[in-house]
Parts: C-alpha cells; structure tokens; sequence
C-alpha cells in the first residue's frame, strides 16, 4: 500500500468482526484528492462495514483510519427525520455544518430535482426522494472526502445522470469520493476499483485507464 | 495521528463568516416539535385523562393515608386520594410514552447530526428542555381536568399540579432513558405501562396490601404523591419531598443522557 503526498483518506490492516464471523481482515485502501474510488462486493462482504470504518462511525477491532480534511458520508439506508420538511433538515444539517448561508443546499436541491418538495414532510417523500435528500446533507457542507454507500438506488434515470454530473464537479475540483456498490455499470466512470473479497480489498486491474491509487 | 486530529474543526464555520442557523435555537424548536407531534399520545392526553378519572372514581369510603415526613395519619376521602393516584398514573403513561418514541425514533438521525458537527451538549440540554415543557404541560392539563371532578381549592391545586409536573418530569427522564436503550417499541411501552402502573397503584392505600408501608418511599411516585396529598388533603407543603422526586428526575436523566452520548459518539 503506499500513501502519497496528495492522499486525503488512508485506511490500514483495518479488521471487524461481529461476534465469530470476520467481516473485515486487514482491509487497506488509500484514496487521493480528486480521485473517485468503486468498493464493489458482494451482498455481506463488508462493504458497508468498511464504509462506516471509514467514517469512524463504526469502532473497529484493529487497524487505523486517517482522514485529512472534512469528511461527508451518506449512509445506505436514508437516515432522515420523518416529521421534518425538507427545508428543515437543510437548516437542522446548516446548523451542525455551521453553515453561513443556504446557497450550496440550493444548489444541490435543484441539480438533484426535488425543489418542489422542500416543505413537504421526508415521511411523504418517496424512496428516491428521500435518497435526494439523505445525498444532499451529506453534501452540504462541500467536504473534502465523500463516502457513499449506495447513492443512486431508487434514483430515475435521469436524477442518475444528474449525480454522475454531480460527481464530476466534485472531482473538477478536487474532492476525494468513494463509492461502495455491488454492481459496476461504466467501470470507466472511476479511478480505481477495489473488490471486498475475504475482508480484505484487491485492487481490479484497471480499463485501459491512468490512475494513482494506492490500495 | 488519529483521525480526529485531522479533521477540521467543526467549531469554524466556513469562510469565517458567522453561521445562519444558530446550533441551541435550531435544535430546541425540532426538539420541541419532535416531542409534540406525536398525535396518538396528544389524543390519549385529551381523551383518556377525563374517562380515566370517570372510571377509577371509587365512591367516596374513608381511607387513611400515612404522611411520612411528619408521620401523620390522615383520614380523608379515597375518592379524592384515588383521583390524585390515578393523575398521577395518567401523567406517567403519557409523558413516558410521548418522550421515549421521540427520542427512540431519532436516535439515529441524532447521531448523524452529531457526526455532521452538533455539539452533544447542545441536543441534551434542548431534548431536557423539550422534555420539561412536555411535562408542564400535560401535568398543567391533567390537574386541571381534574377540577371538573374535585376543587381542593387553590393550594391544594398548586401542590397537585406540583406533583404532577414532578412525575412528569420524572417519567419524561424515564422515557427518555428507554429511548436510548430500548431498541423496540413494545418493549419500551410495556415497562412504562407496567412500572408506571405498579408505582402509582402502591401509593394509593385503596385495597392495597402495601398501604403507608415505609418500602412505599423506594418507588418514583412516592414524593409526588406524598407532596400532592400533604398539600391538597392535609395542609402543608411538603417541600423534601418535592426535592426527593426531582432527584429521581435527575437520575433518569443523567442516565438517560449518559446513554446518549455513548450511542452517538464517533469511534476515531
């Protein structure tokens, strides 16, 4: 594994189990400014794990994760408060950020679609809906290092091609993503791929592609 | 170096510019929210109150009822001492309920906005406020419904409404400490039901074998009820106890709030 001078988010020998069952057994994984990095697995190999080890959100049995700069993590299942409008989460999540203004979640709202839904309650909103919104928070505050555990389920095709439009600016200007998934549709969309085999990440050769990951 | 020490400080806003939401009064106006939206626990607060009065009226047979701080014996009408038990057993299931599916249902989103940079102590202090403006007004409500049954006269209202503003908080804190540690609804439910019910029915000496026994003074009710009975039933204000009952408050929150910090802390 190596760790260049640009990496933002390095993880090493990272190892998680619940109970008798490993999950994870020394997982590495090092991830530089502006580069977009795939976990893909299967359904039960760790991904989600090893996101939330990432996130620090998760205690884990060994290893060590190390983080430079402001980190954004948008969880799996949308973890949003029900009671809440949309706006009110915008305000609530602006307050945790310490957010001057509104204006990047603005943006995000009308790049993802869903302005019409700002007051409405998220326990109306629909699945993709509610995804919009749980991508949005995490993005709110502009952080240097993006981890997203399945961002596009429940999203239509064309809020599909709005995120990838997202991911795009992100990395113009040098933020750090990584995305766990079980399936890769456009391998070429990514920097690197790592598959989660035996708790451990392995680096897919790459498509023809120039990159700089470490894993 | 952990990865804490490289985060950016969460405590700068961007640019340097001051925040536009400020943490304490954001968090207060959702917390408050939060606990009031529960519509089935404000239609058992409007409707169950009355009908349970109605129901647990138990005639008007003479009981006596042991003031513990001065020892005294009182002889007074069991239907009034039942209406202040059976208050005080309404106010528990309400507010127990109302605060620990609250703050059941956002434990999770509380950690995510502690994660995104919410000060801990900021959530505690406006879910203990939020929980303490609850339980002013359900106990507010319940004294007063009582009125339509019993006018005990201003005084002894006070020290009724005293009482219930105690266990309110008391079984506030209670719900909230559920909240934190309980993980299903019917579990939850039924502990506040059944301690709920087991304290209160104790403390009314009404066909009960534990009648002005001194274990009577280990349960949440006992101060509650004592200060509302000493000063509705036997004129005088018996301000210890009123101390003792918010010490039980204090417990359940401190523990409470001892379990929301360990279940949103970030593992670096």
């Amino acid at each position: 594994m190596t760790a260049g001078p640009h990496s933002v988010l390095q993880a090493r020998d990272v190892h998680k189990a619940y109970g008798r069952r490993r999950v994870l057994r020394g997982a590495d994984l090092t991830v530089e400014a502006g580069q977009l990095v795939a976990v893909v697995g299967e359904n039960g190999a760790g991904k989600s794990t090893l996101l939330k080890a990432l996130a620090s959100t998760l205690r884990v049995d060994a290893g060590e994760v190390r983080l430079r700069g402001t980190l954004g993590y948008c969880p799996q299942e949308p973890v949003v408060n029900d009671t809440l409008t949309v706006d009110q989460h915008l305000r609530y999540f602006a307050a945790a950020h310490r957010i001057p203004d509104l204006r990047r979640a603005d943006e995000l709202v009308d790049l993802l679609g869903y302005r019409r839904f700002r007051r409405q309650a998220a326990g109306t909103l629909s699945g993709g809906t509610r995804q919009k919104l749980n991508l949005t928070l995490s993005l709110l505050h502009d952080p240097d290092v993006l981890l997203l555990d399945e961002p596009y389920q429940g999203f239509d095709w064309e809020t599909y091609l709005r995120f990838w439009e997202l991911v795009a600016d992100l990395r113009s200007r040098r933020r750090a993503i990584v995305i766990i998934t079980h399936l890769v549709f456009e391998q070429d969309r990514y920097d690197v791929l790592a598959d989660i085999v035996d708790g451990r990440l392995t680096r897919r050769e790459p498509t023809g592609k120039d990159h700089h990951a470490g894993i | 170096m952990p990865a804490s020490d490289l985060l950016q400080s969460p405590a700068q806003p961007a640019g340097g510019r001051p925040a536009a939401f400020g943490q304490f009064p954001t968090a207060l106006r959702f917390a408050v929210r939060n606990q009031t939206r529960n519509r089935f626990a404000t239609l058992l607060l409007i409707m169950f109150v009355p009908v349970w009065y109605l129901l647990i009226m138990a005639g008007h047979r003479p009981l006596t009822f042991r003031l513990f701080a001065t020892g005294q014996i009182l002889a007074v009408d069991g239907g009034h001492l039942t209406l202040i038990s059976a208050g005080l057993n309404a106010v528990t299931m309400i507010v127990g309920f109302a605060v620990f599916d609250a703050i059941r249902k956002s434990m999770t989103f509380d950690r995510r906005l502690v994660f995104a940079g919410y000060r801990q102590t900021t959530l505690i202090a406006t879910k203990v406020l939020a929980i303490a403006v609850v339980a002013t007004a359900v106990a507010g409500y319940t004294a007063a419904v009582l009125l339509a049954y019993w006018r005990p006269g201003p005084a002894g209202w006070s020290a009724i409404f005293a009482g219930f503003g105690v266990i309110a908080l008391t079984y506030g804190s209670f719900g909230l400490l559920l909240g934190v540690l309980v993980k299903n609804d019917l579990e939850g439910f039924f502990l506040i039901i059944m301690i709920g019910l087991t304290d209160t029915f104790l403390q009314n000496p009404l066909g009960n074998p534990l009648a002005n026994k001194p274990i009577l003074q280990w349960f949440p009710s006992f101060a509650p009820m004592q200060f509302a009975v000493g000063g509705s039933l036997g004129h005088t204000a018996l301000w210890r106890h009123l101390g003792l009952g918010l010490v039980w408050a204090a417990a359940f929150t401190i523990a409470g709030l001892a379990g929301f910090c360990l279940r949103t802390r970030r593992h670096t």
